[in-house]
């Protein structure tokens, strides 16, 4: 079948086709939709399903874990007594110097970094949309400008801006991470969603609308943006595994988020004072990121494959 | 070639201008006047003299104005907490040895992560190809302080092979530094040339190649491997940021006195003008890593130049 779904779907063709075809095949007659057959070809993907899987089994154990768990980390009493202890049935993970459980505070510090993570790439998605849809839809001379600004901007290490952000703010809690970590990382964002808009303009049903006389806005938000929706969750995925270890670093040396509040990154600098005697302590933490990296990149290697079947076409070749 | 290269060199001088621009309008909003840090409380007197003699009393666009002459006559002034440095002493310092760093760093890429991937594309889908990308996407995924940490801990302190932290003297201080750092940009380029290398394989001029009898070694080197190293040098941009971004870490786990841990010391104490001339001097140097790789590409791929410039 040559039918590009997204085309199909886009200018309304592909229920017609999809059932014409089946009925000379003598099949039962399907709907076929663009997330529907995205989602059995992601389904294929083993590898994906599997980063997925393990992406919300992680998820799903930083947000129930501390309300199931019997310790509490802020609250209960310090106890050296049982400090830096090794995994046992009652701390699966060992204790950490308080002689606290480090399971619930890797739950706890995994729930800050995704928050983060979440947080910076929907910031740095939204100002991509705007930018780049703004560039991409007004063209010309304006279009021309904004693409020499991320031209000049492309390529700048996001990571003393973020710290100057910072200082700036004087706070470091979970909404500053996210401002710091996006201000400079939407750049990559704006362009794609631009080259999207572009592509989309030429089609079809957008100089129909246009003949019927819609407005820009209508178009933009009625057929362009919409369109971008399959990039753009690709993009997430792309997105955050940068952001979860840009606020890793930050907290690592430091100037990331402040106690009482710990994330993954902050429970790793914790573990770097004794790694030589308690290993774990730091391993723990870095683990979990780089579990959780792993896995976002899978996932998007997955979705991109699964929302646009010609990349993986030339890829596999 | 020689109008695309004048092109874009003019193009660096706004950029820069504008690069400079937003660091100068951020570091200004940050709270608090660096000489009101010290315990000792300064006469009004001295502080206005303070502030005269570093311009400060001046508007804003006169400071650009100033800053933007002393960055372009290699003049960053004084360092705001440091007495009787300046600095483009600090970064004469510490700036080398970052230097030094982030090309060993890019050396171990290079060196191992090219082989790697050309190898994996020639043997496409053998047990070799899906183990290096397996180790690929863990390479690239694991943080780099883990990988340090782990490092120091079976080479240093079980092995004893090296040492676990400083810069200055041995290669050996250098080994396990440099390799942290390299290992994501190492695993980068193993993908990026194997993806690279299986399109060129299936091009045309290939098969004419192999079908007019060449040796295959000739074809892969001459034919392959030159064409799909383009896009290894498009990423070194790009990489060239990671890599940055990941000094800041790899000085302060090795100890290294490096310009990336300096920064990180100078914003604790306040010292602006050394932030601002560290972060002015990053982005210097990529908008220059961003012009050298464009005009590579250009020559590399000549069809890129019109476009570009």
């Amino acid at each position: 079948m040559s039918v590009d779904p997204r085309e199909a779907v886009a200018t309304g063709t592909a229920a017609p086709a999809i059932a014409d075809l089946a009925a000379q095949a003598g099949r039962p007659v399907h709907r076929a939709s663009l997330w529907r057959d995205a989602w059995r070809r992601y389904l294929q993907n083993r590898g994906a399903v599997i980063a997925g899987a393990v992406f919300l089994l992680f998820v799903l154990f930083c947000l129930i874990w501390p309300f199931v768990t019997p310790y509490d980390i802020r609250s209960d009493p310090v106890n050296f007594q049982q400090s830096y202890e090794g995994p046992s049935v009652k701390h699966p993970l060992g204790t950490d110097q308080l002689g606290k459980d480090l399971l619930t505070k890797l739950a706890l510090g995994g729930r800050i970094s995704i928050a983060i993570g979440v947080g910076a790439t929907l910031a740095i998605l939204l100002i991509g949309v705007v930018y780049g849809s703004i560039s991409g839809f007004a063209g010309g001379r304006l279009d021309n400008a904004q693409m020499r600004l991320l031209d000049a901007l492309y390529g700048l290490p996001y990571l003393p801006f973020a710290i100057i952000v910072l200082a700036i703010i004087g706070e470091n809690n979970l909404w500053t991470m996210v401002i710091a970590l996006s201000i400079a990382s939407w750049f990559t964002a704006a362009r794609i969603v631009r080259g999207q808009i572009i592509t989309l303009k030429e089609n079809d049903y957008v100089r129909a609308a246009k003949a019927v006389g819609a407005r820009w806005y209508r178009i933009l938000s009625r057929h362009l943006l919409p369109n971008t929706l399959g990039v753009l969750i690709i993009a997430i995925f792309l997105e955050l595994p940068g952001v979860i270890l840009g606020e890793a670093f930050l907290s690592f040396i430091g100037l990331g988020i402040s106690p009482p509040d710990a994330s993954l990154g902050s429970l790793a600098q914790e573990g770097r004072a004794v790694y030589r005697v308690h290993p774990n302590v730091i391993a723990i933490p870095s683990i979990a990121i780089a579990v959780l990296v792993l896995c976002a990149n899978f996932i998007a290697d997955g979705m991109r494959d699964a929302l646009d079947p010609r990349t993986r076409e030339t890829k596999e070749h | 070639m020689t109008g695309f290269i004048l092109r874009r060199l003019l193009w660096t001088i706004p950029v820069l201008l504008l690069v400079i621009f937003l660091t100068f309008v951020l570091m200004r909003q940050i709270e608090g006047n660096p000489f009101r840090q010290t315990s000792r409380a300064v006469p009004l007197a001295v502080q206005q003299n303070l502030e005269r003699k570093f311009n400060l009393d001046e508007p804003w666009y006169i400071q650009y104005v100033l800053y933007v002459k002393g960055v372009f006559t290699f003049d960053l002034g004084p360092s705001l907490v440091t007495r009787d440095r300046t600095v483009n002493d600090i970064i004469k310092e510490h700036f080398p040895k970052s230097v030094q760093l982030g090309l060993l760093a890019f050396a171990w890429a290079i060196v191992f992560g090219i082989p790697m991937g050309v190898l994996a594309a020639l043997r496409q889908n053998s047990a070799y190809d899906y183990g290096l990308m397996f180790l690929s996407n863990v390479g690239y995924a694991v943080p780099s302080f883990l990988v340090a940490t782990l490092l120091i801990y079976y080479v240093s302190l079980k092995g004893g092979l090296l040492p676990t932290n400083g810069w200055e003297g041995s290669w050996k201080y250098k080994v396990l530094p440099s390799f942290a750092l390299g290992l994501g940009p190492m695993a980068y380029f193993a993908r990026l040339v194997r993806g690279s290398m299986l399109e060129t394989l299936q091009q045309d001029y290939v098969r004419t190649a192999k079908a007019k009898g060449l040796r295959w070694p000739r074809v892969v080197v001459v034919h392959v491997l030159r064409n799909s190293l383009i896009p290894a040098v498009t990423a070194m941009a790009p990489l060239l940021g990671f890599i940055i971004t990941g000094t800041f870490v790899i000085e302060v786990i090795f100890s290294i006195p490096g310009i990336g841990r300096y920064f990180v010391t100078a914003i604790s104490s306040r010292d602006y003008s050394v932030v601002m001339g560290i972060t002015v001097l990053t982005s210097v140097v990529i908008v220059f890593a961003n012009l050298v790789v464009d005009i590579l590409y250009g020559i590399l791929d000549p069809r890129t130049r019109d476009a570009r410039a």
